[in-house]
């Protein structure tokens, strides 16, 4: 991000950037940059709240009153949250927890989470699933598929693109059924934060449990290729 | 992001030891024109895309290193991520483009007579790069050159 503002600056355009990591920000040098203390995934620290997001890009905007560079410029207030749980350890720490409710089988869930998934979509009018290209009321399809790659690397689907490797569909599939089941777990549960959901989703899903199960294959198979598709799918 | 100090050891020595791009002079552009005048686009290395559009794809060589173009007047009911990292917490765009893409909040600005306008054209990069050869020498000054001839004055640059 940075390394394209030092190449549109250096054409003839005026940049400002915001920076997650200071550390970066101050090795690259990009022209003008804000660096941000905000958790990776919040640029601009707190979604749905157009007014701290605007007082943001009006920090990022006051960089360009610097008449030489570089302008490393520090957001003043944090906001949002510190960090994520690692997927493997909420796993862990549920699997040790016998009292646990175990899930329902991953398609069941899939379905039983449908009415919350669409109530999202309509209260939101955009959902972030759509990577496959595959409608959700097919998922169940995308399940059947990512049971059969849980046992073995022969399993396909006719809706892979050819020009798509199955480990990068996985990927893609794994990335819609996430959306999917934390965009209806926001609709059933407006309350909870974002570490609620996290522990919910790998803790306490069957659709976690799928993914996290091929992340363990994937592990075990010593291809580094595949490993790498594996820490793409949790961690 | 939160300062290094309290990050996991392995995220922080991973970010640490992450291959940057280092430099030392520093390019400088002064905007041309007052800001209630320039036309702005946001480029992001969120990897966005139209839904319509292929997702980033690490099968093909050079692949993470493309880019995505985002019209500017897009539904952002449109748009879609498929970025390859997963160490950033995802709920945040789930709940609000705005966050990573602050589209709306560029049409705010303009609204109010801020900025002058939003560009035509948005872009869109995958982030995260451990080696940005090819954005910084082909598809970079690619983008640079397709903003320049659709008029943009001033970039926004944003990570997801």
């Amino acid at each position: 991000m940075s390394v394209l503002a030092r190449v549109f600056e250096s054409a003839g355009l005026t940049t400002v950037a915001v920076a997650l990591v200071r550390e970066h920000a101050e090795r690259v040098r990009p022209p003008r940059v804000l660096w941000v203390p905000f958790y990776f995934g919040y640029a601009l620290g707190k979604p749905d709240d157009p007014d701290f997001q605007h007082q943001v890009i009006a920090a990022m905007l006051a960089t360009l009153e610097a008449e030489a560079g570089p302008v490393l410029a520090d957001y003043p207030e944090e906001a949002g949250p510190i960090g994520m749980p690692q997927a493997s350890e909420v796993a862990e720490a549920s699997n040790g927890n016998s009292s646990a409710a175990k899930p329902l089988d991953a398609a069941g869930e899939v379905t039983a989470l449908r009415g919350y998934y669409e109530r999202w979509q309509e209260q939101r009018g955009r959902t972030a699933v759509g990577i496959t290209g595959i409608p959700q009321r097919r998922f169940r399809g995308i399940i059947r598929f990512l049971e059969a790659y849980a046992e073995s690397d022969d399993a396909d689907m006719d809706e892979r693109p050819a020009d798509v490797s199955v480990p990068q569909f996985a990927r893609y599939c794994a990335d819609d059924l996430k959306a999917f089941c934390y965009e209806a777990r926001m609709a059933q549960r407006p309350g909870d934060n974002e570490m609620d959901i996290h522990r919910w989703f790998w803790g306490e899903t069957a659709v976690g449990a799928l993914i996290d199960s091929i992340t363990q294959r994937l592990n075990a198979t010593g291809d580094a290729k595949l490993q790498a598709t594996a820490y793409g799918l949790s961690r | 992001m939160p300062r290094l100090s309290i990050l996991s050891e392995v995220q922080r020595r991973m970010l640490e030891f992450f291959p940057c791009m280092e430099a030392d002079g520093v390019p400088w552009t002064p905007l041309a024109k007052p800001l209630s005048e320039s036309t702005v686009a946001i480029v992001t290395t969120a990897g966005l895309h139209l839904r319509d559009d292929r997702p980033f794809n690490r099968d093909h060589p050079g692949g993470e290193s493309t880019y995505r173009v985002l019209p500017g007047d897009a539904d952002v009911a449109d748009i879609v991520q498929s970025h390859f990292s997963i160490g950033f917490d995802r709920t945040a765009i789930y709940r609000d483009i705005n966050i990573t893409y602050p589209i709306d909040r560029l049409q705010e600005l303009a609204e109010r007579g801020v900025i002058g306008s939003v560009a035509t054209n948005n872009y869109s990069f995958m982030g995260a790069l451990r080696d940005c050869t090819v954005v910084a020498e082909q598809t970079g000054p690619e983008v640079a050159q397709l903003l320049k001839d659709e008029g943009v004055d001033l970039v926004l640059l944003t990570p997801t």
